[in-house]
C-alpha cells in the first residue's frame, strides 16, 4: 500500500464505522484488512445490509461470501456487483446444497462466468433457472445454443426459444435452427433480432401474417417494394412500423400524413425528413400528441413553431419551448405563458439567455426555478440565492449545474438532505478539502462517498489531508 | 404552552428476510428501523404551531421501546423538538398498542402537555390505536385522521379537518386539551439541518422507568395486553401467474385478460 492508502484504511479503521471500512476495504492488506472486515462483519445486520447494497464494492461481497450465511449468499446472489468467481463459488455452493432458488439466481446474473452459465445450460434440471439463463444477456451464443440443444425435444424448449429469440446474444445459425420449430411470436420475435440471418427476413417479407409484418416494418433491411406494400395495409400496426422506418420513402411519407391512425401520424410528426407540404398537414392535426411532437421536432421550421407557441394545449407549447432550435422570440413568448409547466421548458432550455432566466428566478413555482437553478446560463449571483431555497428540487438544480462554482455551491455542503450531499461529493467544482470535510457527516451515505472518492483519487490527494488529520480541522471557505 | 408527541420507531422489512424461531414475528437482523411516516408529520405539524406562535412553546416527544429507539427520538430532536423521553422496561416487551397507551398516558399526566398529537398508525402494526387509547385513558376529546389543523396556542378550541371515504373532508371543532391523530400530507415534513443533527447529538433523552411512572411488569407486556400475537407467517401465494413469451406476446396476452374481463 503507498503511504496515502495506508493512512486512509488507518483512519477508516479508527472510524469504527462499517461503511467506511467497506468504502476502503480494497486497499487494505493483511492485518489492517483483517481490521476493517472485523468492522464490516461486526453484526449479521451489517453483514446484511452490505451485501444487499447497490453501492457495496466487489472487494467486500467478496469479503461477505466466506461468511457461510445462506441469507447473505442469497444476497450476493442478487447484487449486481458480484464478481464472477465469487459467483463461481457461489453456485458450487448451491450445487451442493441442491438450493435451486440461488442456482436461479446466478443463472440470471450479468458477472456469471460462461462457464458456470454452460454448466448451468447443461445440467441444471429445474425450468426456473433454465427459463433465467436463456434471458440472460451474457449467456454467449454458445451456451444459449447448449440450452437450445440439450432441450430440443423438451416441453419447455417453446418457453426457451421464446427467450433465445429476445437475447442479443443468440446467433443467426441458433435462430436459424428454432425458426421452424417456433410459433409466430417466436418467428416474429426472430425476425426482430439484431442477428436475423438475411434468408430467413427474405423468407418474411412473403408472410402476411400480421406480427411479422409488424415487426420487418420497422427493419431497415426490408426492401422499399414491401415498405409500399405494408404502407397499404389495413393494419395501423403495420402502417405505424412503416411510419417509423429510416428508409421509408419521401411518397410513402405524403399518405401517412394523413394516415386514419393517429398512432401512424404521431410516428411521421417526430421523423426528420419531412417536406413543408407535410408538416403544414400536420401542423392543424386533431391529435394533441401529433401536434406535441411536431413541436419536438427540430426541423419545425420558426413559423410552425410560432404556431404551435400558440396552441391552446400546453402541452404543445411545452414542447415548443423544449425544442432544441426554438429561437429566442418564441422562448421569449413562452416565458410568460401561463402554465408553469411551459415556463419551466424555458427555464430548461440551455440556450435561454441570461436576462430571461433573471425573469424567471423571479418566478413562484418550483419547476420554474428548478429549471433557472439547472440552466448553466443563469448568473451565479441567482444560483447563490437559489441555494438558499425552502425547495430540495430548487437546490439539487444548482448542485446539477455544470456551471455552478465553488462559490456557490459551499453552502450545499451543509443541505439538509443527505442525498445532495452525495451529490456534491461527486461535484468536480469542489476542492478536495470540501469533499473530504464531509467525511464525518452523520449520514453512513455520506461517509462512504467520502472515502470511496478518496479512494478513487488517492494518487491526487495530498496525504496530509489524511495523515495531518488533526491538523486541518474543519475550515469552511 | 406544551405539545407532546407521541412517536414509535417502526420496523420495515428487507425483500427477503425470515421469521424468528417463535413464529411470532420477524427476525430483528432482517429489519430496517425508521422514524413512522406518520410521526414525522405530527412531528412537523407540532413545529409549524411552535415556530408561528407569539408565545413560548416546548415540543416533547415521547416514545416507548429500548435502547435503538433513541436514534429515532435524536431525528426527532435534530428537527426541532426541544425534548425526547424513552420509556422502556423488558418486561414492556410484546404490550399491544392499547397498553403502549396506557404507558403514554402515564408520561402524559406527569408532563402535563396542552395538545397531544400522535400519527394515524404506524406503518409496520397498523392497529391505529396507540393514540385513541391515549385519549381514551386520559378521557380528553380526540379526532382521527386529521388532514387539517387550525389551532393557536392558548386556544380553548381547534378547528380539525378529518379526511373520510370518499374523498370527504369533515370539519370538527375540538375542545382543547385534545389528543389528535395526523394523516398522512397534512403538511411537508422538513429534511433535519446538519447542524441540527449535531446539536441533536448531545443532548439527552430522558430514559423512564415503569416505576417512574408508578406502574410495574404486571401492568405491561404481551400477558397484560388485551391482544397478543399468536404467530406470523407469509400466506401462500395466490393465483397469479408470470405472463411468459415474447413481448409481442406478453401485450397479446394482456389484452386478451383485459377483454375477458369486460366480458369482450
Amino acid at each position: 500500500m503507498s503511504d496515502s492508502a495506508d493512512a486512509l484504511v488507518k483512519l477508516a479503521i479508527k472510524a469504527g464505522d462499517p461503511y467506511v471500512a467497506a468504502a476502503v476495504h480494497e486497499l487494505a492488506t493483511g492485518a489492517l484488512k483483517q481490521q476493517l472486515e472485523q468492522l464490516i462483519l461486526e453484526s449479521r445486520r451489517t453483514a446484511l445490509s452490505l451485501a444487499r447494497w447497490e453501492h457495496t464494492p466487489a472487494s467486500v461481497l467478496a469479503a461477505l461470501s466466506g461468511v457461510g450465511d445462506d441469507a447473505v449468499d442469497l444476497r450476493l446472489d442478487k447484487n449486481p456487483n458480484t464478481e464472477a468467481g465469487i459467483l463461481s463459488n457461489l453456485y458450487v455452493d448451491a450445487s451442493n446444497k441442491g438450493n435451486l432458488n440461488l442456482t436461479r439466481l446466478i443463472a440470471q446474473h450479468r458477472n456469471s462466468e460462461v462457464g458456470v452459465l454452460k454448466s448451468i445450460a447443461l445440467f441444471a434440471e429445474d425450468a426456473d433457472s433454465l427459463l433465467a439463463l436463456s434471458k440472460n444477456p451474457s449467456a454467449t451464443a454458445e451456451v444459449l445454443a447448449s440450452l437450445s440443444a440439450r432441450m430440443l425435444d423438451d416441453e419447455l424448449s417453446v418457453a426457451l426459444n421464446k427467450n433465445i429469440a429476445q437475447n442479443n446474444s443468440a446467433s443467426a445459425e441458433l435462430l436459424e435452427r428454432i425458426y421452424e420449430r417456433s410459433d409466430l411470436h417466436t418467428q416474429a420475435a426472430i425476425i426482430g433480432h439484431v442477428n436475423c440471418p438475411d434468408a430467413l427476413i427474405a423468407q418474411a417479407m412473403t408472410s402476411d401474417d400480421l406480427l411479422i409484418m409488424r415487426t420487418l416494418a420497422r427493419d431497415a433491411r426490408i426492401s422499399t417494394d414491401v415498405l409500399l406494400q405494408y404502407a397499404k395495409s389495413d393494419d395501423a400496426g403495420v402502417r405505424c412500423g412503416v411510419a417509423a422506418n429510416a428508409k421509408t420513402p419521401v411518397s410513402v411519407i405524403g399518405e401517412l400524413v394523413s394516415d386514419k391512425s393517429e398512432m401512424v401520424r404521431r410516428e411521421i410528426a417526430s421523423r426528420n425528413d419531412l417536406l413543408p407540404v407535410h408538416i403544414v398537414r400536420l401542423l392543424v392535426d386533431t391529435d394533441v400528441w401529433v401536434r406535441q411532437r411536431l413541436a419536438r421536432n427540430a426541423i419545425a421550421p420558426l413559423p410552425v413553431l410560432s404556431a404551435l407557441a400558440g396552441d391552446t394545449h400546453a402541452d404543445v407549447r411545452r414542447a415548443v419551448a423544449r425544442n432544441t432550435q426554438c429561437p429566442l422570440e418564441l422562448l421569449e413568448l413562452l416565458a410568460t405563458d401561463s402554465n408553469a409547466w411551459v415556463r419551466a421548458a424555458v427555464a430548461y432550455q440551455h440556450h435561454s439567455p441570461l436576462e430571461l432566466l433573471i425573469e424567471l428566478a423571479a418566478d413562484e413555482d418550483v419547476d420554474v426555478l428548478s429549471g433557472v437553478a439547472n440552466n448553466p446560463n443563469t448568473p451565479q449571483q441567482i444560483l447563490e440565492k437559489l441555494v438558499a431555497s425552502s425547495e430540495a428540487d430548487v437546490r439539487r438544480g444548482v448542485i446539477l449545474n455544470k456551471a455552478a462554482t465553488r462559490k456557490t455551491l459551499l453552502p450545499l455542503l451543509e443541505d439538509p438532505y443527505y442525498l445532495h450531499r452525495v451529490l456534491m461529493v461527486a461535484n468536480p467544482s469542489l476542492q478536495e478539502l470540501d469533499k473530504w470535510n464531509l467525511r464525518e457527516d452523520p449520514d453512513y451515505q455520506v461517509r462512504f462517498s467520502v472515502y470511496r472518492w478518496a479512494v478513487k483519487n488517492i494518487a491526487p490527494i495530498n496525504a496530509r489531508y489524511i495523515v495531518g488529520n488533526e491538523v486541518i480541522r474543519r475550515r469552511r471557505v | 404552552m406544551k405539545i407532546l408527541v407521541a412517536v414509535k420507531q417502526v420496523a420495515a422489512l428487507e425483500e427477503d428476510f425470515e421469521i424468528r424461531a417463535d413464529g411470532k414475528d420477524v427476525d430483528e437482523d432482517f429489519m430496517l428501523y425508521d422514524l413512522n411516516e406518520w410521526d414525522d408529520y405530527s412531528l412537523e405539524e407540532a413545529m409549524k404551531i411552535k415556530e408561528s406562535s407569539d408565545v413560548e412553546v416546548e415540543v416533547v416527544v415521547v416514545s416507548v421501546g429500548p435502547d435503538r429507539v433513541d436514534e429515532s427520538l435524536r431525528k426527532c430532536l435534530a428537527k426541532g423538538a426541544d425534548r425526547a423521553i424513552r420509556v422502556w422496561d423488558d418486561s414492556a416487551e410484546g404490550s399491544d398498542a392499547i397498553v403502549v397507551g396506557r404507558i403514554l398516558t402515564e408520561v402524559i399526566k406527569k408532563e402535563a402537555p396542552d395538545m397531544v398529537f400522535a400519527g394515524v398508525q404506524s406503518s409496520d402494526q397498523a392497529y391505529a390505536s396507540t393514540g385513541i387509547s391515549i385519549a381514551s385513558y386520559l378521557n380528553w376529546p380526540h379526532a382521527a385522521v386529521v388532514a387539517d389543523l387550525q389551532y393557536k396556542p392558548g386556544d380553548n378550541k381547534a378547528v380539525v379537518r378529518r379526511e373520510l371515504e370518499g374523498g370527504l373532508l369533515q370539519e370538527v371543532e375540538i375542545n382543547c386539551p385534545a389528543v389528535l391523530t395526523i394523516q398522512l400530507g397534512i403538511n411537508k415534513p422538513r429534511y433535519a439541518s446538519l447542524r441540527g443533527i449535531k446539536q441533536a447529538a448531545t443532548k439527552p433523552i430522558e430514559e423512564v422507568s415503569l416505576g417512574d411512572l408508578s406502574l410495574t411488569a404486571n401492568d405491561v407486556g404481551a400477558a397484560n395486553s388485551m391482544s397478543r400475537v399468536r404467530r406470523m407467517y407469509v400466506p401462500e401465494k395466490g393465483r397469479a401467474t408470470m405472463i411468459e413469451g415474447t413481448l409481442a406476446e406478453q401485450a397479446a396476452k394482456i389484452i386478451q385478460i383485459i377483454n375477458e374481463f369486460k366480458g369482450a
